[in-house]
């Protein structure tokens, strides 16, 4: 019982996480086109800005966390501008592009802080408690953070008059164009968003686990997988591969090696790319 | 054409070949000028990485933009590692038999993955690459998994020298069956299938054959590399071969230029080479590699081969504009 519960609770906690951070991996591959290989690395650059503003500097952990959030974001914009536009309709420069910034973050982190692993001290510290079952309550806050978070999501894309831009654009950007939408500004904007939601995911999980500079690679990997499950192109379809890749991760480890999860992780994705391209819910190839 | 024009298309015909013959005696004298061993253990490293950042290119010739190549190179240099360490096998085996067992796994999983175009092919090159070095982890008890294989048999054991003639032949015989393979006919017709596949099919070019034919060629060296870099190198491991050593293998190529022969050549030496010479900077290195591939990527689009054309094309721009203005003035 007690373990079914805890790799319950850290399957959902990976799953709203990876699902937060793939959101805005797919945002920036629907909308402007560019895989973004930085995106691990602004993932894991955030938790280390917090660490920086609530123990080095001693604020409270809340402010450090909102100020990450929004440094990343203001980087995002940055980005967006300097970095991803002039590079558009450049698949390839691109690319070059944000594995230079990647590189540029790991070894300004490298510098700064060190190689070595740290933690974030918890944000809400204890446990909770209901008949049996207990749960740390970090992991519940993570969840319901995750959880909140995509339900605004969700409501933004589906409703808000930006969110159906942004989805006019990933469909037929020439075609939201003529329709008057400003693709410039819409996709600025998808760029911060992408790199805020990164930059919340990076600040819980830096607290329930280690930050490290390598971090990022493996979360980028994940973000790619969870896109790749749902479909280029479709932001619904993250939800559902979220929770697969999530639950793979949470639970397989308890019955087999580290490595093994992986394989399986990995042959799923190559299985389902030579039979059904598109993904779950991707529209074409 | 008049005579002048003859003689100076003669002239540049010989000005290529000169070049590299020129570069050939520089690097084979080049033991000589710099009698560092450390300089040497990084000019045969890079050495091997022009024949994986070549291979590459070669692939990409087709239309397919590998992102797991180092992955390719992993089965290559462990297939070298288990059988010349586990086994005791001689490298002078097991460096071809890397290569072979790269291609025949390239083979086998060329036909499916063909069925992928553009960026799905990437993504499943990327976790066709991933998946590799996690059966490499899985099989823990012959390859030693993430940790790797430490003592694998050198091909001349601790000889600098005798490594650095050895590996600059092999790459100067893979850079000629490469160059040979992309300008025959096969090359014309993988070039045809990059730029349009329903065209080339149309025209009776089979595509699934020549892609699977270009990844194999390509994989072969790629995995002559990697065999090569565990004799060289003597200790191997995963991380040596996972997702940053493959994009790194794709920004060789495509800082040197996408579109020439010589591009991942000069990639490669450039992103290697340069961080190595400013190794006092430590940790600081990584800034370096980042700032020229900016630079690169802002002031020469097609990558650094292309600089020689863009000098071209505006020294005529400019004179055009003399013109212009000679002619207004009159």
């Amino acid at each position: 019982m007690e373990t079914v519960i805890s790799s319950l609770s850290s399957a959902l906690v990976l799953s709203s996480m990876y699902i937060l951070v793939s959101l805005g991996f797919a945002l920036l591959l629907s909308i402007m086109g560019i895989l973004n290989f930085a995106h691990g690395a602004i993932y894991m650059v955030a938790g280390y800005i917090c660490y920086q503003f609530s123990v080095e500097l001693g604020l409270n952990q809340w402010i450090s966390l909102i100020l990450s959030v929004v440094i990343v974001g203001l980087f995002g914009l940055f980005l967006e501008k300097f970095c991803f536009r002039p590079f558009l309709k450049d698949w390839f420069r691109a690319v070059v592009m944000t594995i230079a910034v990647t590189l540029i973050i790991e070894t300004t982190v490298n510098v700064t802080v060190g190689v070595y692993t740290r933690q974030l001290p918890l944000f809400i510290p204890g446990v909770f408690k209901a008949g049996a079952i207990s749960v740390s309550a970090e992991r519940i806050l993570t969840f319901i953070a995750g959880g909140v978070l995509l339900l605004l999501l969700t409501w933004f894309i589906r409703k808000a008059k930006m969110g159906q831009q942004m989805l006019a654009i990933a469909q037929n950007s020439e075609g939201a164009a003529f329709q008057g939408i400003d693709i410039n500004r819409v996709s600025a904007i998808a760029c911060v968003m992408g790199c805020a939601l990164a930059a919340i995911a990076g600040c819980l999980m830096g607290a329930l686990f280690q930050l490290s500079p390598y971090a990022g690679d493996s979360m980028l990997l994940k973000a790619i997988q969870i896109v790749i499950l749902s479909g280029i192109g479709s932001f619904g379809g993250i939800v559902f591969a979220g929770l697969i890749i999530g639950f793979i991760d949470a639970i397989l480890p308890l019955l087999t090696s580290g490595a093994i999860t992986q394989t399986v992780g990995v042959g799923i994705i190559i299985v389902l790319l030579l039979v059904r391209p598109q993904g779950f819910f991707g529209r074409e190839v | 054409m008049s005579e002048q024009q003859l003689s100076v298309k003669k002239q540049s015909r010989l000005v290529k070949p000169a070049i590299y013959a020129a570069v050939l005696v520089i690097l084979i004298i080049l033991p000589s000028i710099i009698q560092s061993s450390f300089l040497m253990y990084v000019f045969t490293l890079t050495l091997i990485y022009i024949i994986a950042a070549s291979s590459l290119r070669t692939i990409a010739l087709s239309g397919q933009v590998s992102l797991g190549h180092a992955g390719f190179m992993s089965i290559g240099a462990f297939t070298a590692g288990v059988l010349g360490q586990r086994f005791g096998w001689s490298p002078w085996a097991t460096l071809p038999l890397g290569a072979f067992a790269t291609m025949a796994i390239a083979i086998i999983v060329g036909y499916p993955f063909a069925r992928l175009r553009a960026i799905y092919f990437s993504m499943i090159s990327l976790f066709f690459g991933i998946g590799i070095l996690s059966l490499i982890s899985v099989f823990q008890k012959y390859t030693g998994g993430e940790n790797g294989l430490v003592g694998i048999p050198s091909l001349f054991a601790g000889s600098y020298l005798a490594n650095y003639y050895f590996f600059l032949g092999l790459t100067v015989i893979s850079l000629l069956i490469l160059w040979r393979f992309e300008s025959c006919r096969i090359g014309l017709k993988l070039k045809s299938i990059a730029q349009s596949h329903l065209l080339a099919s149309s025209i009776g070019v089979d595509e699934t054959g020549y892609r699977v034919m270009a990844l194999a060629v390509g994989c072969f060296f790629v995995g002559l590399a990697g065999a090569g870099f565990a004799h060289y190198n003597i200790a191997i491991s995963t991380s040596s071969f996972n997702l940053i050593a493959s994009t790194n293998l794709l920004i060789y190529v495509l800082l040197g230029g996408i579109g020439s022969f010589v591009g991942p050549i000069i990639g490669t030496v450039i992103l290697i080479i340069i961080p190595e010479l400013f190794r006092s900077l430590k940790s600081f290195s990584p800034y370096l590699s980042a700032g020229i591939m900016i630079l690169v990527i802002f002031l020469i689009p097609q990558g650094v081969t292309s600089l020689p054309q863009m000098i071209k094309g505006w020294i005529i721009k400019l004179r055009e504009s003399r013109y212009v203005n000679h002619d207004a003035r009159n």
